[in-house]
């Protein structure tokens, strides 16, 4: 059993142990990149979202290198996602691709399970304990990494350090098969990291991230935002969903993820009182937490026509405008180029700075007019295409 | 107080029930004319880019409605059937109200009907609306039985061919389209507003276009073109049911010499049937539309078939792609997708459906051809 899954992020990481611990190959295709999405494209239908195309993409990549059994989520949800593995598979298989299609969902547990079964012999549930066990480890390990990093990058001295001690870590992450092997790498990696000069500014900005996970997880989808925020303009950015928190979600792992579910739907009651299938209640309530977590600004990430965050956006303009946070929205497609999304952050942050500048007091006269609306001005211009707003006008 | 119903969306599922109910309770319900160009416009303007072009049309209407009204109703579809799976509608049906609810431009009073068959009856939801209008219980039952009454008849009129604008005409008994014979009346019910909605609605393009199309012609199943072509047209009753929004799609196609079937007219049993042979879908409504497609394309008499969407619809990207890739291969029925936003244009679709109509018969009449040249009566038209 040659099995495949879909990138997102670093989640190949964990899901690679999983697989092989579980007595079957992980055939891992190259990280997305232009050419996948081209791909992807080809065959997608036209008005599906960003990552249904990536990951088609990502499937014909995997099935070049010899996948015979493709994995994927697959759930009765409101949202489209749900139906993902299922058009994808059936597009693949329209095109002549032959593979065994597992689709993993809370609706067909047993037959997933049957599958497994059969490809792998019995023995399979006897590892399956200790396959979850370096799995999670894994997971934990990436998402340590993974912090550290976000928190470093704009304090690095040297411009893709941080990137590269990662790169070299998740590598070395990939290629250990202990528990203790991952627990030494997750200690090293925070004191290499630590133990290197640090550029000692102050205050760096604070930016929340919230928005679709996919966008959000995977770089080559959202122009590498993270690591342009941090290296590059120097930002610390914190997303609200991690790549950890999705593994493991589902799996009932880390009772802290549900409980921080629970709370963020309560939170997003008095918004959207029902579930609409998608993180919009990740990314309510990371907008009304923000301010209070002490961030300078919020990013909205979304690919284009995604049914919950758009829904998002039609409520998040009155909840900055409340609590007068700035707010952009990002909205990722095919035709997105990082040049004008790097133009968007760099006016975007500028504003934030400016506000909080003004805000610390370190601006004079000028203050009054612009601390009552720092994003007025890049409202003003954006009636139809609001990329940056914090009123509730239109 | 009077009530306002947005005509976008689930108006085209809903309004009887939704008008006798609340008229039941003691009510005056009002509702915003046929969309037209400025209503689309405005809708476009104060709603997300993105979001499909009817969302976009139903912030117009509200946007409309929300001057002339004391309260402002809109249903939340979040499921309509029980089943061992979980059950939804698209999204934007289950957060209307929220969506409308932080929109800038907000109404004075907003009232919602929840249906969430998975969790609580159907009267559930009439009771909670019921409380909201101030109704006693004994009323409301009744209010409630005489809108089941009304929802039967014109869930009766819509399975005997009609579309859903027609039918909701041939109940009020008011012509409602912008463009049969150019009359300029109201909407349905609204009284209070109807001058003004005529006068809006008469000067939108779609009336002036089709002024001299001949009106509008009842029962297309009843195939009043016998021998010639027939197309099957598939889409949501929000987008059959606007003429704005299709523009006109419907019309062209019957001029040029089709007889359309509309999945409108499928009945609930019927639908079921076919769903349970095919696989899952949470989506209750796209279930349908994929149901109705697929009996579309076992019918013999369908020679094509048409499947009408909105750009950026969600559910629809997915079940289109089901439908393309699993049930049309077999059936042998010419296909063409027609995707609407708020830029396509009433000549665009008109040459699309003409074009598609004139591809059938040339197909038509090569077939005929071609089997009077065999000589032998196979018959089969797949």
């Amino acid at each position: 059993m040659r099995i495949a899954f879909p990138h997102m992020g670093n989640a190949y990481i964990p899901l690679r142990a999983l697989v092989e611990s579980l007595g079957a190959e992980a055939v891992v295709p190259e990280r997305p990149n232009a050419e996948t999405l081209k791909r992807g494209l080809l065959h997608a239908p036209e008005f599906a979202c960003l990552p249904f195309k990536v990951t088609l993409g990502d499937c014909l990549n995997a099935l070049d290198r010899g996948a015979d059994t493709l994995a994927m989520v697959c759930g009765m949800w409101a949202c489209r996602f749900g139906n993902y593995g299922r058009v994808q598979h059936m597009i693949l298989k329209d095109l002549g691709h032959e593979f065994d299609s597992v689709l993993i969902g809370r609706e067909n547990v047993g037959e997933v399970a049957e599958k497994f079964r059969s490809g792998l012999g019995p023995g399979v549930f006897r590892r399956l304990p200790g396959a979850l066990a370096i799995f999670r480890c894994k997971a934990a390990a990436v998402d340590e990494m993974e912090r550290l990093a976000r928190w470093a990058r704009p304090r690095e001295e040297k411009y893709g350090s941080t990137d590269a001690l990662l790169f070299r870590y998740l590598d070395l992450l990939d290629g250990a098969d202990s528990l203790r092997q991952v627990r030494e790498l997750r200690g090293s990696f925070r004191d290499e990291l630590l133990s290197r000069p640090l550029d000692g500014e102050d205050g760096v900005t604070r930016i929340r991230l919230v928005g679709e996970l996919y966008v959000l997880l995977e770089p080559s989808l959202n122009c590498d935002l993270l690591r342009r925020l941090g290296s590059v303009f120097r930002v610390e950015a914190h997303p609200v969903l991690s790549t950890y928190r999705w593994l493991l979600g589902p799996l009932w792992l880390d009772p802290r993820i549900q409980l921080h579910g629970y709370r963020a739907r309560r939170r997003t009651r008095p918004y959207l009182p029902y579930v609409l299938g998608g993180e919009e209640h990740m990314t309510i309530s990371g907008i009304l937490d923000a301010r209070r977590q002490g961030f300078d600004g919020v990013i909205h990430a979304y690919p284009l026509t995604c049914m919950p965050e758009n829904i998002c956006r039609t409520v998040i303009p009155s909840i900055t405008a409340r609590t007068r946070l700035p707010h952009l929205g990002l909205c990722f497609d095919e035709h997105t180029s990082p040049a004008g999304v790097e133009t968007r952050l760099e006016a975007f942050l500028d504003l934030v700075r400016d506000r909080r500048r003004i805000q610390t007091g370190g601006l004079g006269e000028q203050g009054d007019v612009m601390a009552g609306d720092v994003s007025a001005a890049a409202a003003a211009g954006g009636g139809r295409y609001p990329l940056c707003r914090s009123g509730a006008g239109g | 107080m009077r009530i306002g119903i947005p005509r976008a969306l689930m108006f085209y599922r809903y309004y009887p029930f939704l008008k006798t109910f609340v008229e039941g309770c003691g009510h005056e319900v009002v509702t915003s004319p046929p969309t037209d160009l400025r209503i689309l416009e405005r809708g476009t303007e104060c709603c997300v880019d993105d979001i499909c072009v009817a969302v976009k049309a139903f912030f117009g209407h509200v946007d409309y409605l929300k001057d002339g009204v004391d309260a402002l109703l809109v249903p939340r579809l979040v499921s309509v059937e029980k089943r061992e799976y979980d059950t939804f509608t698209c999204p934007k049906l289950i957060a209307a109200p929220d969506m409308v609810r932080f929109f800038p431009h907000r109404p004075p009073l907003l009232l919602e009907w929840v249906l969430d068959v998975k969790r609580a009856p159907w009267w559930w939801g009439c009771l909670r609306l019921a409380v909201q209008l101030g109704a006693m219980p004994c009323r409301a039952y009744e209010a409630y039985r005489a809108a089941r009454k009304e929802q039967a008849r014109y869930e009766e009129l819509l399975q005997g061919g009609l579309l859903p604008h027609e039918a909701l005409e041939e109940m009020a008994g008011v012509s409602c389209t912008p463009a049969s014979g150019g009359r300029k009346g109201g909407p349905p019910g609204g009284s209070g507003m109807s001058g003004a909605a005529g006068a809006r609605g008469g000067r939108g393009m779609v009336g002036e276009s089709r002024a001299g199309a001949g009106g509008r012609r009842l029962c297309p199943a009843r195939g009043d073109s016998p021998g010639g072509l027939t197309v099957a047209v598939v889409g949501h009753p929000y987008l059959l049911g606007d003429q704005l929004l299709n523009k006109n799609l419907i019309l062209w196609l019957r001029q040029s010499g089709a007889t359309v079937l509309a999945n409108t007219a499928f009945g609930a049993e019927e639908l079921e049937r076919e769903a349970n042979l095919l696989p899952d879908l949470s989506w209750t409504y796209e279930r349908e539309l994929l149901a109705a497609a697929s009996l579309f394309t076992r019918r013999e008499e369908v020679d094509g078939v048409v499947y009408l969407t909105s750009f950026g619809c969600g559910p629809d990207s997915m079940v289109m792609e089901m439908f393309k890739r699993e049930m049309l291969p077999s059936g042998g029925k010419a296909f063409m997708e027609v995707v609407l936003d708020e830029h396509s244009a009433e000549s665009g679709v008109r040459t699309r459906a003409e074009a598609f109509v004139d591809m059938l018969r040339y197909r038509e009449a090569k077939r005929a051809g071609e089997s009077a040249g065999a000589g032998a009566g196979t018959g089969g038209r797949a």
